[in-house]
């Protein structure tokens, strides 16, 4: 698995345009949204700013380009020939996703270190890690479910739009109008707890207890995507 | 070679759909031989072959490579090299990295730089996959397959796009391979190849397997033919004439014989025997044979 993450890694950093879009864009908006906090806060809160920096990564660092790199590794018959070792399924998709998840987090971690530092911390880290956590987990799930509909690299830049531009519409819309409204359907939309959980972890004013059940809708997306993964997820193109 | 079976596959059946692309096929390679497995496009041969490999599930039927299930690759693919019918490779890794990668996956210990001098990509160890030319990803392929000499070697079409001197030297490693006991299974387009080299030929059709057996036993079930043609005046030749637009074609079991009364009776009477030749049967006859019984070409 590790011999696989390896030159997954070497690959990432090789593909110019991969590397552009997964670590350099996502890096980018989020360092323009700690630039401008101070508007950004007066909209929402400082939990939105770190929510929506949470999801841009999410969405674009780190769903995108793991639907991307699987649909590519389809195509090329990689996975293929990746079948053809001794490796078992679940060690190839672990080794093919672990550079892209690990660099999301670091990048998360650098991201929301310096959203802290510019414009004050969370009240709650630990809140915050479990968070950033489960949305990590929630994008890697709906990453491979959403590669099992994906036939080539170029297919995915559509097919990853509706999640991509989904869970940031959510993210918007929970962050700016808070969940008093209309609060299950919020709260069950991919991403919504997700952001919820954000903002009680920066902002405070919530109890831990009551804020970790928002988990639980997370955590369930998690479930869907990999049971959807597990149904639709091709290892060959189409003939 | 010996006779204990290192593949062994009873009434395997694989369908898509409503496609039943293999039926009932039975049949076992024996340690040591190099099994070829012949038949025309969509005769079911890399269905087959795949299920083996365990990269297809068989609908039903048993297969077993040392005696275990292919789909346990933990067990299986250490002791098992894959050559695969097209590359499959990243392109933007270099080619000691792609050799690094699927040979140490494999759970096998061999050196790349060693492998790629075996295949003569040494020169090219540093360039990106992409960047080969089709001759030299199927030179990678094998590289990889023969990575840390596995016992059993499957060879998917593996002279396809290589140029004279790649065949030769992909054979000569084959060959080598052999010699320290290796199994290969081998799927081909060049008939030729699987003549010369294997030890026993599989000839499928239409998912089921039409004959099996060595050259010799697959080529003496049909007549060797004479083949020549005659001018207009010429009187009637004594044995048994096949016209195929003015091209003469004698079937024959028993060629010096018959050839002998030809030549006799073109010199009795004079007759000159244009475009003469004749040769034993070859496997591209009995494919032709199996071609007309089914689709009465």
């Amino acid at each position: 698995m590790f011999a696989i993450a390896y030159t997954e890694l070497i690959q990432l950093f090789r593909n110019r345009l991969l590397l552009v879009t997964s670590l350099i864009m996502p890096a980018v908006v989020s360092g323009f949204f700690i630039y401008r906090h101070d508007a950004f806060a007066t909209l929402g809160s400082l939990g939105y700013i770190a929510a929506v920096v949470m999801f841009t990564i999410g969405a674009f660092g780190l769903y995108t380009t793991a639907v991307t790199t699987l649909a590519a590794r389809r195509q090329n018959l990689f996975l293929k020939r990746l079948r053809s070792t001794a490796v078992s399924d679940r060690g190839i998709l672990a080794g093919l996703l672990l550079p892209v998840t690990l660099l999301a987090v670091v990048q998360l971690t650098v991201v929301l270190t310096a959203l802290a530092t510019v414009a004050g911390g969370p009240s709650n880290v630990f809140l915050l890690v479990v968070a950033v956590l489960a949305t990590v987990a929630m994008m890697v799930g709906l990453g491979l479910a959403t590669a099992g509909m994906t036939n080539s690299p170029e297919h995915a830049q559509v097919t990853t739009l509706p999640i991509s531009l989904g869970v940031i519409a959510v993210t918007s819309w929970v962050g700016l109008s808070g969940t008093e409204e209309l609060t299950l359907l919020k709260r069950l939309l991919p991403g919504g707890s997700a952001t919820e959980l954000v903002l009680n972890a920066w902002n405070g004013g919530v109890a831990v207890s009551e804020s970790l059940l928002l988990l639980a809708p997370t955590l369930s997306w998690v479930v869907v995507a990999v049971a959807l993964a597990m149904r639709m997820f091709r290892w060959e193109p189409r003939r | 070679m010996t006779t204990t079976p290192v593949i062994e596959v009873e009434n395997l059946n694989v369908r898509y759909g409503d496609f039943h692309a293999v039926k009932d096929l039975s049949f076992q390679v024996r340690r040591g031989e190099l099994y070829a497995l012949l038949g025309t496009n969509g005769a079911g041969k890399t269905s087959t072959l795949e299920t083996i490999e365990g990269h297809r599930q068989a609908t039903s039927g048993r297969v077993r490579v040392f005696g275990t299930s292919p789909g346990d690759r933990q067990a299986v693919r250490p002791r098992m090299g894959i050559m695969l019918q097209e590359s499959g490779f990243s392109p933007d890794l270099t080619v000691r990295e792609s050799v690094r990668l699927i040979g140490g996956l494999t759970r096998r210990t061999d050196d790349a730089d060693r492998v790629l001098d075996v295949v003569g990509l040494t020169r090219k160890a540093g360039t990106l996959v992409g960047q080969l030319s089709g001759g030299e990803k199927r030179r990678l392929d094998f590289a990889t397959a023969v990575y840390g000499t596995p016992e059993l070697i499957f060879l998917d079409e593996p002279t396809t796009g290589l140029d004279i001197q790649s065949r030769d030297a992909l054979w000569e490693s084959v060959d080598r391979l052999r010699e320290n006991g290796s199994t290969v299974v081998l799927t081909t387009h060049y008939l030729e190849e699987a003549q010369e080299r294997a030890d026993r030929i599989g000839l499928m059709h239409q998912g089921v397997f039409h004959r099996e057996g060595t050259v010799a036993e697959l080529t003496r079930t049909l007549p060797a033919v004479i083949r020549f043609s005659l001018p207009p005046d010429a009187p009637a030749v004594p044995l048994t004439v096949i016209n195929h637009d003015g091209a003469l074609h004698i079937e024959t079991f028993d060629l010096q014989k018959d050839m002998f009364q030809l030549l006799g009776w073109a010199h009795d009477h004079g007759v000159e025997l244009s475009d003469l030749s004749a040769g034993p049967t070859r496997l591209d006859d009995v494919f032709r044979a199996i071609d007309r019984t089914f689709n009465g070409g």
